[in-house]
């Protein structure tokens, strides 16, 4: 990759739609506390974006890239000129003209056209002689360009408009110059609650919580929202977002090749939990991880060439306990990133997420969205003809469970439809999770595995109906063989239902077997072939004692309760 | 080999244009993608090419309807350029796909001569049934059930196809009964949405999703009375390559290629 580099005598040139007046202060605005008089007062801060300027200005980037028109692009988004600019001139120094921008309409103040966030913009820094080609292929495409000043080697920032100087501040003070900022952060560990659940629950309860669990909004099928999007323009698309012979299984992540004329992939993937964010940020972060890594790593992503991307929406962080929860939330990305080997490499963040109103009784009320942190992860596959979908395939084929299962009920969706509070919620072990994820790997390289599904929401008994429901088969699974194989002590709700992190379902053929168990054992972790797929449609599950029946479903029903809350007409 | 050269029309807002070229490219063509503000500052430039292609995505926003705003474009500043190839001497191609098509049937180039219409516009594309958009993967069948000498050249020796379709305003509709018919007796709907791989061309109205806007006699794609202009909804391109089908990952062998590169190769062939 080129250093995206400015240099002295570069041109400023803007590029793409004109400034408004909307978006001004729209990044202040959007980490402001929301109250009833937000629409009125702040109205102006929203951008408005315009879908077609975006595309004409990307088609004219491409080619400007290709030729080798700028040195570097930085696209205008909070702040407007006044970040792209500041930021791009940090080494240099620069001189704007403000007067110069193209507007929207007559009537914009300097200050105005300095900050407003206005869409579409990218502000470049052009070399002197590749103005004029610059201008021609904007011409040519129906893109506007204009130069807004100069980089010069001053040092200074320096604003004029029609030749006044209306600011003139030094790139280093710009910088530099602000003294750090000191806030209270605090955190006090919630009490640890136990959580009571039934030693016998029946069949019937685990299919009944089963059906629940798959009808609840975080677990249901998005089919109504995913066909809405273009998700196969460009033509790259190798693994979507509904896999399975009846394109309506719920797949762990994407896989595209953004170059048609080669085999390699990239593997997008997302995790997030924030019902763990009521027991510890922490661990709701470090399992957001997990969770992403999962995904990427099922559909064939190599683990150790994955990046991230956190994207926090938090509460008000003035107050020292909301701090605190960010930045615990923060301590386990650092940790978990350094223990996985896997770079954060971008993010955003939407803070004081908070609206106010008075009550009744003249009281202030504040209503804070719960912690939340979205993890995106991004990985590699060499060959995309290497790539398997979560969708069972062949009755016959043996399942294996990976991964450890432990008592980690706290934030779960079986304790989320049983309105039940308290429990252990699940923590990450980072060398298990690095060990899991590299054996999983493995056997996907190595083409011994037909399908992969990690665990999540609601554990083993969703994972094992959505695989089975996404191939149209059934699958017999039995909890004597993992209790045995893996010498753990669970109730047969534990084992259906817990969320611990780190685990997978496999999908092999029988003559198969035999060569996964080994690497699993060879990696040192957990693995049971715990099932069997089988042609009719049910997800049929013994219990620990290994003859009694502790959950069976009908896969009509089980599609029925997963589909039903979001298809919408 | 002939080795025809392909022009595929850019506009604000296309975004399929890299992709069809590849698909052209794979079947032998070579391919030049053109600004039509380019092929307008530049009449000559048409000479270049025999095959026009008009690809997916959202010309100008698709503002006041979709592809409105570039049909009327090539009417005004390329009317001479649109002759030429949809007329002429008769030797050139010309396909759009998708938003292609729709530019194509506000020109009225796939619904000429049409007696029935009585000097109506005789056909046009409309919101889907559920009136958003959708993106799918739909059998499609065609008229000449895969007969080498079929009306319309792209589809020549083809029986069904696989395809994914992505649109809002695909659905066809004819101005009556009399039109439908005149260009079904004509070989023209040369392209049906089909309950499955197998079940082949139906006139009665199929049930969503297999017909997936609910468009009158199912269908997907017209050619013009000559074969040689040919517009679809769903997307070819979309599936060149065996990874591109929905569940490749069920197959154990793959096919060398995918459903779609059948149609740009009777491009290329029909030169020879």
């Amino acid at each position: 990759m080129e250093d995206k580099q400015v240099h002295a005598g570069d041109l400023i040139v803007s590029l793409g739609g004109r400034t408004g007046r909307d978006g001004i202060h729209g990044a202040t605005f959007s980490s402001a506390e929301l109250t009833s008089e937000s629409e009125s007062l702040s109205g102006g801060a929203v951008q408005i974006g315009n879908a077609i300027t975006e595309k004409m200005v990307l088609d004219v980037l491409m080619q400007a890239r290709d030729r080798g028109l700028y040195n570097a692009v930085t696209d205008c988004g909070a702040g407007g000129f006044s970040s792209a600019v500041g930021e791009m001139g940090e080494d240099v120094g620069a001189e704007v003209w403000l007067d110069k921008a193209p507007l929207k309409y007559d009537g914009l103040s300097y200050t105005e056209i300095w900050i407003s966030e206005a869409q579409e913009r990218m502000v470049l820094a052009v070399p002197r002689e590749k103005w004029d080609e610059l201008r021609e292929l904007c011409d040519s495409e129906g893109v506007e360009s204009a130069v807004l000043g100069e980089f010069k080697p001053t040092g200074q920032l320096h604003l004029t408009y029609h030749g006044e100087t209306v600011g003139n501040v030094s790139m280093e003070f710009l910088h530099d110059g602000r003294p750090p900022v000191i806030r209270d952060a605090v955190y006090q560990p919630p009490e640890t609650k136990t959580l009571s659940l039934s030693e016998n629950a029946s069949s019937e309860h685990h299919g009944e919580s089963l059906l629940k669990i798959l009808g609840s909004l975080n677990v249901a099928s998005k089919h109504w929202v995913i066909r809405q999007y273009d998700h196969e323009v460009q033509g790259g698309s190798v693994v979507k977002p509904l896999v399975g012979p009846m394109c309506d299984g719920p797949s762990d992540a994407a896989v595209v090749r953004p170059l048609l004329d080669s085999q390699r992939g990239l593997v997008i993937s997302c995790g997030m939990n924030p019902h763990f964010g009521d027991f510890d940020t922490y661990h709701m972060a470090a399992s957001a991880i997990d969770e992403a890594m999962r995904n990427a790593v099922a559909v064939g992503a190599d683990p150790s060439r994955i990046a991230i991307l956190d994207n926090f929406c938090w509460g008000y962080t003035d107050r020292p306990e909301t701090l605190g929860s960010l930045v615990r939330a923060a301590i386990a990305c650092h940790d978990v990133a350094i223990g996985l080997g896997t770079p954060f490499i971008s993010g955003k963040d939407s803070l004081n997420n908070e609206f106010s109103y008075f009550d009744d009784g003249g009281e202030k009320q504040t209503i804070s969205i719960p912690p939340s942190l979205l993890i995106s992860a991004m990985g590699q596959i060499e060959d995309v003809s290497h790539a398997i979908t979560m969708d069972a395939k062949e009755a016959g084929n043996v399942v294996f469970l990976v991964g450890g299962t432990k008592d980690e009920m706290g934030g779960s969706h079986y304790c989320l439809v049983s309105d039940l509070d308290g429990g252990q919620v699940p923590v990450m072990d980072v060398p298990v999770a690095k060990a899991t994820f590299a054996a999983v790997h493995e056997v996907i390289r190595g083409r011994l595995v037909r399908s992969c599904h990690d665990l999540s929401e609601g554990g083993l008994a969703v994972a094992a109906c959505e695989m089975a429901m996404a191939g149209g088969l059934g699958m017999q699974v039995d909890l004597s063989v993992a209790s045995d194989q893996m010498a753990i002590e669970l109730s047969d709700t534990q084992w259906l239902f817990s969320e611990s992190n780190s685990r997978f379902l496999l999908e092999a053929p029988a003559s198969a077997a035999d060569e996964i168990a080994e690497i699993f054992r060879k990696h040192g972790v957990a693995a049971a072939q715990l099932g069997t797929m089988q042609a009719e449609p049910v997800l049929s599950v013994k219990g620990q004692d290994g003859t009694s029946t502790c959950l069976e479903v009908a896969m009509d029903s089980a599609k029925r309760a997963w589909k039903k809350p979001l298809d919408l007409q | 080999m002939p080795r025809p050269r392909v022009l595929v029309l850019r506009a604000p807002g296309t975004n399929c244009d890299e992709e069809t070229a590849y698909a052209f490219e794979r079947a032998g063509a070579e391919c030049e993608r053109v600004h039509v503000n380019r092929l307008a500052e530049n009449a000559a430039l048409k000479d270049r090419y025999q095959i026009l292609c008009v690809p997916g995505g959202f010309s100008y926003g698709d503002d006041i309807g979709a592809g409105r705003i570039l049909a009327t474009r090539l009417q005004n500043h390329l009317a001479d350029l649109v002759d030429t190839f949809v007329h002429g001497k008769g030797d050139r191609l010309v396909l759009g796909i998708c938003n292609g098509m729709q530019v194509l049937m506000r020109l009225g180039v796939l619904t000429e001569d049409v007696s029935a219409a009585g000097g109506e516009k005789p056909a046009t594309l409309t919101w889907n049934n559920h009136g958003r958009f959708e993106d799918r993967w739909v059998h499609l069948a065609t008229d000449s059930n895969g007969e080498e000498n079929s009306k319309c050249v792209f589809l020549r020796g083809i029986k069904q196809m696989y395809l994914p379709m992505a649109h809002a305003e695909g659905k066809f509709v004819a101005k009556s009964d009399a039109v439908l018919d005149e260009l079904k007796q004509a070989g023209r709907l040369c392209l049906r949405y089909s309950q499955d791989a197998d079940s082949g061309v139906q006139d009665d109205l199929i049930d969503f999703p297999a017909n997936p806007n609910g468009a009158d006699a199912n269908v997907a794609g017209v050619c013009d009375a000559s074969g040689r202009v040919f517009g679809l909804m769903p997307h070819p391109e979309r599936h060149i390559d065996p990874t591109q089908h929905p569940f490749w990952t069920r197959r154990t062998e793959q096919p060398a290629v995918g459903d779609g590169l059948a149609m740009f190769q009777n491009a290329v062939s029909w030169f020879e």
